[in-house]
């Protein structure tokens, strides 16, 4: 090979691997492919807590550190929910949401996405308390209230998200986003 | 390992391509290391720039307004990504790399690991540079993020609850990000410096003219096309067909229809393959080399094998046995954990009192005599005395009429005594055919080798050798056509020069005793 062709076989892949280079970095690409719509359901809710508390025995206290001694020892959870979700009267989701945390004691997390068909639904969301128990003094205007619902017609548009999420002010769940559907024509 | 040995083979093509297009000296494929590092700094330089013009309180405006700079932002923030992505590249050349020369094990895996840790932050560091952006890359890597950081129990609240599209995405998240994107390559340097730590001479940076060359090829790349941009990220919007970055997104399509806790197996078990291979690509325990030793009976305290050594694994210690008049206070010691057996410091030490057991000088000594009587070379005959690595293409050879391959564990462990031997016993010359300088697998052999054969350096081939029967020739494993090459042109060097009589008075094998190797007696 003479050096002139080296040369310039040198500089064609140099060439050549710069623009596979900007090639691969604008590669086109649909994180979510297809037309469909998307009803997203997320919130975060403060649930009931239910607690176990037993007074510790005189022989236990003694165990204990003089600082660290209460007489009352409680272990509590926050009460599990169950979220239904029906489209057009057929249910699509339901599923036991636990609270967060390894001993379930932190507040309850919703992150739902589920890809809908764009267009007029009717959409109903059931977020409900199980294994209630008495109200408690802890279960007071800042708590979940033991059910949550949300009966609704929604135009899902192709590409566009709706959100479902919880108002505490209003302490209900509320749709954001997606436009009403147009009143029937009469 | 089946593994290794296939991307060995390829890696031999490529850099034989390579050699042919750009010469050994600057064939990228060697530089890989150090082009990332060089890569990181002009990453480094395009982003103090960009860093003037960011805001976290716009985001995506203030890119658009960056690459709207026709001038200067455009090609500025094109070359940042551009090297980003070539880093990426250059890291994953070199892991490859150093993966199929079996590079892995040892004290090299420290080396290893370390650089697996570089290349983890160099994609969480992209990864950060684009949700920076907040364009649709941005969001899609963002949300896919959040998805899989979900999973772990460390975060009082899921993180994909930031992207829910209910309130606007705080500052404090872009805030965070951009400390993320800073913050990151500082850990980068420090990582650089553990990953080299073990060596003697690091070389940190590929030739000037290689990084001039790279660094305008970029450069009119980021002019010519500019780096793309997506339309702005909506939340409230499926992530629509746009353009992403291979290099750093490609995980997306991959990791989309599978669970996160499958995501997070799949990805363990990679890491751990990964991480593990410094244990599944080392030789079995009765195949792998022994660390060097030192006859403190020979040894003279010269330092030049600890001047030599590439791995800062020899040392001068205190004499402490066979003290006798006349001999040296201090004496070489080897340190086990960190030497790697490339056996250069056996090619460094005048009288041969250090190397791996059975590679040290005399026995060197010892084979090449074994080699004479064997193979009987004659004047008209060439010895090739080829680096294992290039063994494969001094192959063909071995049959050849008048080229007779003595193959030596790396190049740079030759003592010169054995060039001068088979020249005394008659050959008409002596090929020696090393690895490329950069491609050492021993990073330094074939630089010491051209040292002391014809620059002077300690351990020097004798000056009595006529240097015009020795010759050494930089040829990798793919080289045959070159290696094939530079014999004809050597024999056709040789073709003027007298009939080199054969002496019989140098009996390597009386003056020199083998070392028998293993612990100093």
């Amino acid at each position: 090979m003479s050096p002139r062709t080296r040369r310039a076989l040198g500089a064609i892949t140099a060439a050549a691997s710069l623009a596979f280079l900007a090639a691969l970095s604008r590669v086109p690409y649909a994180a979510e492919p297809g037309a469909d719509a998307l009803l997203r359901l997320a919130w975060r809710a403060r649930g009931e807590r239910v607690e176990q508390c037993r007074r510790l025995t005189p022989a236990e206290l003694a165990r204990v550190p003089a600082h660290m001694r209460q007489e009352i020892q409680c272990t509590g959870r926050i009460v599990p929910y169950r979220l239904r979700v029906a489209l057009d009267g057929r249910e699509v989701i339901n599923e036991l949401v636990q609270a967060a945390g390894a001993r379930h004691d932190r507040p309850l997390y919703v992150f739902r996405e589920l890809r809908v068909p764009p267009g007029p639904h009717a959409l109903a969301v059931r977020f409900a308390r199980v294994r209630t128990v008495p109200a408690t003094a802890r279960d007071d205007e800042t708590t979940t209230p033991p059910e949550l619902r949300l009966d609704t017609a929604v135009l899902f548009l192709s590409r566009r998200a709706a959100l479902v999420t919880y108002d505490e002010e209003q302490r209900r769940l509320t749709l954001i986003a997606a436009p009403r559907p147009p009143p029937p024509a009469r | 390992m089946a593994l290794p040995r296939g991307l060995r083979r390829a890696l031999a093509r490529a850099d034989a391509a390579m050699n042919r297009l750009y010469g050994w000296r600057y064939n990228p494929l060697y530089h890989s290391g150090a082009l990332v590092v060089a890569l990181l700094l002009v990453i480094l330089a395009t982003g103090v720039y960009l860093l003037l013009f960011y805001r976290i309180g716009a985001p995506f405006a203030s890119v658009a307004r960056i690459a709207d700079q026709v001038w200067l932002g455009r090609w500025i923030r094109a070359l940042h990504r551009y090297a980003s992505d070539a880093a990426v590249v250059a890291a994953a050349v070199h892991a490859l790399r150093i993966l199929a020369q079996g590079r892995t094990w040892g004290p090299r895996a420290l080396a290893w690991v370390t650089g697996l840790v570089l290349l983890f932050v160099i994609f969480l560091c992209g990864w950060t540079g684009y949700v920076m952006v907040w364009d649709v890359q941005g969001q899609a890597l963002a949300q896919a993020g959040a998805r899989l950081l979900d999973l772990l129990p460390i975060f009082s609240e899921p993180i994909s609850r930031a992207f829910v599209g209910e309130r606007p995405l705080p500052g404090a998240f872009f805030f965070l990000n951009l400390f993320a994107h800073i913050a990151l390559p500082v850990g980068l340097g420090l990582l650089l410096w553990l990953h080299v730590s073990r060596l003697a001479r690091p070389g940190l940076l590929p030739p000037r003219r290689l990084v001039a060359g790279v660094i305008a090829l970029l450069v009119a790349l980021a002019v010519l096309w500019p780096a793309a941009l997506g339309p702005p990220a909506d939340l409230f919007q499926t992530p629509a067909r746009a353009p992403y970055d291979a290099f750093f997104a490609f995980w997306l399509p991959l990791v989309r229809p599978l669970p996160a806790g499958t995501v997070w197996a799949l990805l363990a078990a990679g890491v751990a393959a990964a991480v593990l291979a410094p244990w599944w690509t080392r030789p079995r325990a009765g195949e792998r080399p022994a660390p060097s030793w030192v006859d403190e009976r020979i040894c003279t305290g010269c330092e030049q094998c600890v001047q030599d050594c590439p791995y800062d694994a020899i040392a001068l210690v205190p004499r402490t046995r066979d003290v006798r008049p006349g001999a040296s206070a201090l004496v070489a010691h080897v340190a086990p954990t960190r030497c790697v057996s490339c056996g250069i410091c056996a090619g460094s030490c005048a009288p041969m009192g250090v190397g791996p057991p059975e590679r040290t000088g005399r026995d060197q000594l010892v084979a090449a005599r074994r080699f004479a009587s064997a193979r009987r070379p004659g004047p008209r005959d060439i010895v090739v005395i080829a680096c294992d690595r290039a063994v494969p293409a001094a192959g063909p050879h071995a049959g050849a009429p008048g080229a007779l391959v003595y193959p030596v564990a790396c190049a740079g462990s030759l003592h010169t005594s054995v060039v001068e031997y088979l020249l005394r016993a008659g050959a008409g010359g002596v090929l020696l055919a090393a690895c490329p300088p950069r491609d050492c697998w021993n990073r330094e052999g074939s630089k010491w080798l051209e040292q002391r054969v014809f620059h002077g350096r300690e351990a020097e081939l004798h000056e009595r050798v006529d240097r015009r029967r020795v010759r050494l020739v930089f040829v990798a494993s793919g080289e045959r056509d070159r290696l094939r090459r530079a014999v004809a042109e050597f024999r056709a060097a040789l073709a003027p020069l007298a009939v080199a009589g054969g002496e019989t008075d140098f009996a390597g094998a009386r003056e020199c005793a083998p070392s028998g190797g293993g612990a100093p007696r």
